[in-house]
């Protein structure tokens, strides 16, 4: 196997490791801003997995947040129920997503472009009409409220810092996830996203691929709601709004869309200069988009695309067999 | 018995005729050649067979069956190999992953079986195997698409230019490689520009010009009658 793994699947690896230092957090910290921070990192990172692994094939899915809401509200609504068991939450709030996303997809999936995102975005406002459609089952406006705290194995998780631990880990088994999916398929992904007609000559279904990167991404998303819901201990219409994903879309861009190590590092960048500039609340939208602007000029693709360009040179062939000058062929 | 029967085939871009009711018979075993300078409608006739262009008339046959309708991924797996034009390898993927990328839908084991194989023609593969695809140089590249082509075990394979941009060097170790899956029986259709080369390597060629088959028959024939005023 060693072949294949080159310099994408160490820097995913970095990604993964950077995730790990958030699972000791709430066992060295009490300090409340830190442990926001914690879970903020956490739950943005595994959101913005769910986008990262359809973008790997090139396409910019915008239903993160539905499928956020559909698990979150699925937690919640078990939890009410008397199920607290985090095990069986997350099971409901990672498989529901999938079983929507089938539908979705099959709408959705032989889109391009454009019209793939309008789309996609439109069902995260078609899901909002549904919630506040149906306040008997969803709480409306409300939302749903008074969600009792999750459970491991008949452990309280409501102290603060379990809470908090449970988050992080409900989001590291997401990123593993997107991690693990994204290796799985990492040559159908990026055949493609490369060139996608290229790709169906050779035989490979395109369209299947895409539509288990979108089923995976919906429970991938799916486990970040339920992260947000145990955290904040409601579902709430507002929690999952439309606008939000633009934030996930943002942390993948501003890291670097190629790998999970960018993810991360865009993720935890944007979230800790948004809680930066939130203390100047009238100024924050402001330099939040001046801020992603900078990025974006200065590291087109994003921090750690660039920073792999300008310092990878020397690693790259690490590992291969020293290459001859190329006899004689011209491209 | 053939293999591919094209019957006179029509490919139209918007007002463009790019193939203008042509007929191609490739059998089974044999290479055959379609020759004629930039523009001439070679690509679009592998393109139609691959099912990457649409047809607009005439029908194309593959071990008897009409391909109208069955989706590009498909004629793939009936047993299609293809190597576009201007090699198109997957820039990020490493070699083995784009040889391997033609055979994904099978088992892990038999992908291995075919990499293997694929090897053992083209022995580049196994010295570049970790690689990405976007270090290689022109001519890697080619053996590269070859490969991925070829790593289905294909029942026809389809060649588009296989020379084209490459030096010398590089086309006589693409015509070596072609000789010996040749020998392993591979039924070929190429085009080309280049007769030279290319007319080394074949049993028929048809000469294209203007998206007609201006002239077809034995290599022989070909050099003789056609090329040493047109393409030689
Ligand atoms: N996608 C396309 N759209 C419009 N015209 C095209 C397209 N592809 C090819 N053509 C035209 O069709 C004709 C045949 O092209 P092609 O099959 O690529 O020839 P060849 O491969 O022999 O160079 C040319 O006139 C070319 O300009
Ligand atoms: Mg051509």
């Amino acid at each position: 196997m060693a072949p294949d793994r080159h310099r994408d699947f160490w820097l995913d690896l970095w990604g993964m490791a950077l995730l790990l230092p958030l699972l000791a957090m709430p066992l060295l910290f009490k300090d409340p801003f830190i442990l926001s921070l914690t879970y903020q990192f956490a739950i943005g990172v595994a959101a913005s997995l769910s986008v990262y692994v359809m973008l790997r094939m090139g396409l910019l899915s915008f239903t993160v947040p539905a499928f956020m809401a559909v698990g979150g509200y699925a937690a919640a609504m078990l939890a009410k129920s008397g199920v607290t068991e985090i095990m069986a939450l997350m099971l409901a709030s990672f498989v529901l997503p999938m079983i929507f996303a089938v539908p979705l997809g099959l709408l959705v999936l032989k889109l391009k472009g454009l019209y793939f995102i309008f789309i996609t975005f439109i069902f995260n406002e078609i899901l909002q009409l549904i919630i506040f459609e149906t306040p008997k089952l969803t709480g409306g406006s409300d939302g749903v409220v008074g969600v009792p705290a999750a459970t491991f194995l008949g452990a309280d998780l409501g102290v603060p810092w379990r809470q908090v631990f449970a988050t992080v880990a409900v989001c590291l088994i997401a990123s593993v996830i997107a991690f693990a999916a994204s290796h799985r398929y990492r040559a159908e992904f990026t055949s493609i996203e490369e060139n996608e007609t290229l790709a169906e000559s050779l035989g490979v279904a395109v369209w299947k691929y895409r539509m288990i990167g979108y089923i995976v991404s919906a429970g991938v998303a799916g486990l970040a709601g339920l992260a947000l819901v145990n955290m904040l201990g409601t579902a709430h219409p507002s929690s999952f709004a439309s606008w939000s994903v633009n934030n996930y879309i943002a942390y993948v861009f501003v890291g670097g869309r190629g790998t999970v190590l960018g993810v991360v590092v865009g993720s935890y960048l944007l979230i800790y200069m948004t809680n930066v500039f939130n203390a100047y609340a009238h100024l924050s939208a402001g330099l939040f988009g001046l801020l992603l602007i900078a990025v974006m000029m200065a590291a087109p693709g994003g921090v750690v695309g660039t920073a792999v360009k300008l310092f990878g040179g020397f690693r790259a062939d690490k590992g291969d067999a020293p290459r001859p000058a190329p006899a004689g062929g011209a491209a | 018995m053939s293999i591919l029967s094209i019957e006179s085939l029509f490919v139209r871009y918007g007002g463009i005729t790019a193939l203008n009711g042509v007929s191609v018979e490739v059998r089974q075993g044999e290479t055959v050649l379609l020759i004629g300078s930039n523009g001439a409608g070679k690509s679009s006739l592998i393109n139609a067979v691959t099912g990457l262009v649409s047809t607009s008339g005439g029908r194309i046959l593959f071990e008897g069956r009409d391909l109208a309708g069955i989706p590009s991924a498909a004629r793939s797996r009936l047993g299609i190999g293809y190597s576009p034009e201007g090699r198109r390898v997957f820039r990020s993927l490493t070699v083995r992953e784009n040889v391997l990328s033609s055979t994904l839908g099978l088992s892990r084991a038999a992908a291995e079986e075919n990499f293997a194989w694929a090897c053992s023609i083209f022995p580049l593969l196994a010295e570049r195997a970790g690689q990405p695809a976007n270090q290689l140089s022109g001519g890697e590249q080619q053996i590269v698409a070859l490969a991925r082509a070829v790593s289905t075990l294909p029942k026809l394979l389809l060649l588009d230019e296989p020379f084209l941009g490459l030096a010398p060097v590089w086309i006589d170790r693409i015509s070596d490689a072609i000789r010996e899956l040749q020998r392993r029986g591979t039924t070929i259709l190429m085009t080309e520009q280049m007769a030279r080369p290319a007319l080394k390597l074949v049993d028929r060629a048809y000469v294209m010009r203007g998206g007609e088959v201006r002239r077809s028959g034995d290599v022989a024939e070909i050099r003789e009658e056609a090329l040493a005023e047109e393409y030689l």
